[in-house]
């Protein structure tokens, strides 16, 4: 067996089952939907974003175009997106406890200590200003938070490019290609 | 059998005599004390470094001074590369001026990802030398491969990545860099433990032999865990002084200065050297690859 495959055990063990990614909540198969759809409207909205050699772009100002006119074009397309959009009240309540019971057993405390610890945007002593609003920009003065290992494990997985960060106790879904957004989950660490 | 042992060189012109210790310091502190022998693999180390300061401009003329007695082929960097805006000046100021001399000897710098880092762009950055990825692998020399890991987001995928790159590399020498270090006596932030009980197992299975960090912002080499050396250096751009707390990891720290790393693979042999702001040498030595309990077995 492999070391991964026991790290992941252990990790799995020490936290109680209904804590796991629960595949057959109707809840979190809604929200694996709902992250679908806008990963697809990313996609088409990246292809006619200016062309960026995303490998080895010599010019960094070729890479701010290419981001920013992704940004706009998702902002404009989810124009009256609403906070819950992706995170609804059943998923919320199905991730609420998910990482309540990921960081409140086992390796719980580092776990919290990370999340939110210095490298979170509202710690103290990083504190940095972030309007926390759907389709905002994650301001660039801003530490992004780590994001524990043995919580990621336990969330549902997201397209390579979309990213769970917290933001104080807020969770948020953001899109690092167009460094977006997309949703917040208020008071996700209860 | 595994052999760690690290190894204090001598300084030669010690021994001059108590007449030239003054003059004899002042040279010894801007030479490097490294073999360099003709078919070694040569590299530098910084991290923290972005922040576009005059600290982090010194430490890019001393990186310059030393490729002239020391000719390294590449820099690794551990993260916090740009700190603040990542507007394309920030890319300018805060990396292409103050390692231009480097740059424009050919060095490639390979970057890792630090908690003050736009991913989006310095990913597909050209001088970053990242190929668009989070996290990728490099091998500069036969026998010699580099795993860069995003250690702000260390998800499922990228852990099998890691275990299928390490599982099927043949290279002898096996260095894993990444931010935030597994392993530190920093009062600020400390070991990450939550990161070690993920990382540690595999890089211990399939032989690891260093893992560099930054976050941190001094320079601590640790004494070596499970056959593991470690070294953080992330005070390239930043310090933290003082910043040292006093626990029984620390093998040698220096947290009154900006410091960078030099470093030389020869053999089983990784010979190293710290250098400060000031020239300095503030830690130096070299280390013994472990001998492995089993090889891999495919080609990569």
């Amino acid at each position: 067996m492999s070391t991964t495959r026991v790290a992941l055990i252990a990790i799995l063990m020490a936290v109680p089952a209904n804590s796991q990614r629960r595949p057959d909540d109707p809840a979190v198969k809604d929200f694996n939907d709902r992250v679908q759809q806008y990963w697809d409207l990313h996609k088409k909205i990246e292809d006619k974003a200016p062309p960026v050699d995303k490998k080895k772009e010599p010019d960094p100002a070729a890479i701010v175009a290419h981001e920013q006119a992704l940004a706009n074009g998702i902002r404009a397309s989810r124009k009256n997106a609403a906070e819950g959009a992706i995170f609804t009240p059943a998923a919320a309540k199905s991730f609420v406890a998910m990482i309540h019971q990921a960081l409140s057993s086992g390796r719980g405390d580092a776990a919290r200590g990370l999340v939110l610890g210095e490298g979170n945007p509202k710690n103290p002593k990083s504190a940095a200003k972030i309007d926390l609003m759907v389709n905002s920009k994650y301001p660039p003065h801003a530490p992004v938070s780590t994001m524990p290992p043995s919580l990621l494990l336990n969330l549902p997985k997201l397209p390579e490019g979309l990213e769970y960060r917290f933001v104080g106790r807020n969770l948020i879904l953001y899109d690092s290609k167009a460094n977006l957004i997309v949703d917040i989950l208020r008071n996700a660490i209860r | 059998m595994w052999k760690s042992n690290v190894i204090a060189w001598k300084c030669h012109r010690i021994a001059l005599g108590p007449i030239f210790l003054g003059l004899t310091f002042v040279a010894y502190a801007q030479d490097t004390q490294l073999p360099n022998k003709k078919d070694s693999v040569k590299f530098a180390v910084i991290g923290d470094n972005g922040t576009g300061t005059k600290a982090e401009y010194e430490i890019g003329k001393r990186l310059a001074a030393s490729r002239e007695k020391f000719p390294f082929e590449f820099v690794v960097m551990m993260g916090d590369n740009l700190y603040g805006g990542e507007a394309p000046k920030d890319f300018v100021e805060k990396f292409e001026k103050p390692y231009k001399a480097v740059l424009d000897g050919g060095v490639k710098f390979y970057a890792s990802l630090g908690n003050h880092d736009d991913a989006s762009r310095q990913i597909s950055y050209e001088k970053f030398n990242m190929g668009g990825k989070h996290y990728y692998s490099f091998k500069p020399k036969n026998g010699v491969r580099f795993f860069s890991l995003d250690s702000n987001y260390m998800d499922k995928k990228q852990l099998d990545w890691l275990e299928g790159e390490l599982k099927t590399s043949l290279s002898d020498w096996k260095i894993v860099y990444f931010h935030h270090p597994i392993y530190s006596s920093g009062e600020k932030h400390g070991s990450n433990v939550e990161l070690r009980s993920t990382l540690e197992p595999l890089m211990v299975k399939y032989g690891v032999d260093v893992v560099l960090s930054g976050h941190e912002h001094f320079y601590e080499r640790i004494q070596p865990q499970k056959r593991i050396h470690y070294f953080i250096v992330g005070s390239s751009g930043k310090l933290r002084d003082g910043n040292i707390g006093k626990t029984a990891l620390t093998a040698k720290g220096f947290d009154r200065d900006n410091a960078f790393m030099l470093a030389e693979i020869t053999g089983d042999q990784m010979f190293f050297q710290v250098i400060s702001r000031t020239g300095q040498t503030v830690d130096w030595g070299s280390i013994r690859r472990a001998e492995k309990i089993s090889k891999s077995t495919d080609s990569k």
